[in-house]
């Protein structure tokens, strides 16, 4: 029976507690992911073995599902003998696949500042950590924000992914109350409008930022 | 104050460069021509060493930049970054595309460098980038940002972003080809102001006109080798190699200068 007032009463607290454990895995995926896609950006942008490596991880995490990336480190850690809780199996998951998307950002960000600004930074007698951090990476921030926001709002959709590993967060309570009730309308309808509210206060903040960086319109 | 001696560069198996010397004496303006591919601007890009190159040294005021003789080993050696950076704040340049940073304003294109490298105050750094701005008639255009200039105004900017430096030698390379030809005037103006404060000056240039209005001397490049150099009355007007003449030939029947 869809629209069941009280129903609905007991099920928000109980979802808004999953949403808890949403966040949480969001954010830390998203942080944890801005130093590590700078990283293997920046080994990618060396000449050698550590870039065909960073090169490598990309191509493979980018070009597999994160569910069975989840599967591997949850399952596959527990065998070797060392299992890890299922939070942190599908946090250290959503970093391995997230943190390659996000080098792919950077990589595109530090791309597109064109080798005269290099010059110009030189010529004035710049040296690398002046140049980088006063003439370079201002302008790749600016550039990245956008695909930066997208990658945010993605990994805050991803994380539904957990419930497969038993992680109780948003999407795996609406899994029991949907099997206790039978009733999926209130609880999907319920679970989506949430995660709207999540990604819609990930796409004004970057909006927001991106606008106090707007310099080139 | 300028000393480049026997520079030899190559791209590949191209010869850029072959046992270019020049010396420049202070206040000096000395105009470079040539056709192109002649190695005028990869000259200039080996004096700030923004190009490596294999042979050959360049000297400011008797220092090197960018390579060291050493001379118990009677080797070239590479300097340091540290100290092609150091080297590189006495050598102003100018470039063909600008190459403002976008995401400052013009004064603070201005200022960057001054207070960033040499450690100049902000304050006593912002009053001498409005007074550059100022000499390059740009008073009114401090707060902009480069996309909203003209080519002609970002160029000046960069003339007065270079100057803020209080470079020895400021190096100009095509500074007027990328711009609307009602904007070439202006910044020409701006150079022929500074050439006339007795700034030394390395031009590297299209405009005949300009490079006998503003040079002491005309250094003329072929093929990776200074051919003629001279008075800009003799070389313009009565050269002595017949490869100069071919070219001014050309150049008149297509400009009339």
């Amino acid at each position: 029976m869809p629209f069941d007032l009280h129903f609905i009463a007991r099920l928000i607290p109980a979802l808004i507690e999953g949403a808890e454990v949403t966040v949480e895995l969001a954010i830390l995926t998203f942080a944890i992911c801005l130093v590590w896609g700078l990283i293997v950006a920046l080994a990618n942008s060396t000449r050698g073995p550590l870039s065909w490596f960073a090169g490598a991880y990309v191509q493979i995490v980018r070009n597999t599902p994160l569910l069975i990336q989840m599967y591997i480190v949850y399952f596959g850690f527990s065998m070797a003998g060392f299992g890890l809780s299922g939070f942190a199996s599908g946090l250290l998951a959503l970093c391995i696949q997230n943190g390659g998307y996000v080098a792919e950002i950077y990589r595109g960000g530090l791309q597109a500042v064109s080798t005269r600004q290099y010059e110009a930074g030189r010529a004035l007698g710049m040296r690398r950590w002046t140049l980088y951090t006063v003439v370079i990476i201002p302008q790749v921030v600016a550039r990245i924000v956008p695909p930066m926001t997208n990658q945010a709002i993605s990994i805050t959709k991803d994380t539904s992914q957990v419930a497969a590993i038993a992680v109780m967060d948003m999407m795996k309570v609406a899994q029991v109350w949907v099997e206790s009730s039978a009733n999926t309308y209130d609880v999907f309808l319920g679970v989506a409008i949430i995660y709207l509210v999540l990604t819609s206060v990930a796409s004004v903040a970057g909006k927001l930022f991106e606008r106090r960086l707007a310099f080139a319109q | 104050m300028l000393e480049v001696a026997d520079v030899s560069k190559r791209f590949g198996t191209l010869e850029v460069l072959r046992g270019v010397s020049l010396s420049v004496a202070p206040g000096e303006v000395v105009v470079v021509i040539g056709p192109s591919g002649s190695g005028k601007t990869t000259l200039l890009r080996c004096i700030n060493l923004l190009e490596d190159y294999e042979r050959g040294t360049v000297t400011v005021d008797g220092d090197p930049i960018g390579y060291r003789l050493d001379r118990r080993a009677g080797q070239r050696v590479r300097m340091s970054e540290r100290e092609i950076a150091a080297a590189r704040e006495n050598v102003g340049m100018v470039f063909q595309s600008f190459n403002l940073f976008p995401h400052m304003n013009a004064l603070q294109n201005v200022m960057a460098a001054p207070v960033r490298v040499k450690g100049i105050p902000r304050a006593r750094a912002e009053a001498r980038a409005r007074e550059l701005l100022t000499m390059v008639g740009l008073s009114d255009k401090v707060a902009e940002y480069p996309v909203r200039l003209s080519g002609g105004q970002q160029q000046r900017v960069a003339i007065a972003r270079a100057l803020a430096m209080d470079p020895k030698i400021m190096l100009f390379d095509e500074v007027t080809s990328a711009l609307d030809p009602e904007l070439v005037g202006e910044v020409l103006a701006a150079m022929q102001q500074l050439a006339r404060a007795g700034m030394t000056m390395v031009v590297v240039t299209h405009e005949m006109s300009f490079a006998r209005d503003i040079a002491d001397r005309i250094v003329f490049m072929d093929d990776g080798l200074v051919v003629e150099q001279g008075k800009p009355d003799q070389l313009l007007f009565s050269p002595a190699t017949d490869r100069v003449r071919a070219f001014l030939k050309r150049y008149n029947d297509r400009y009339r200068i």
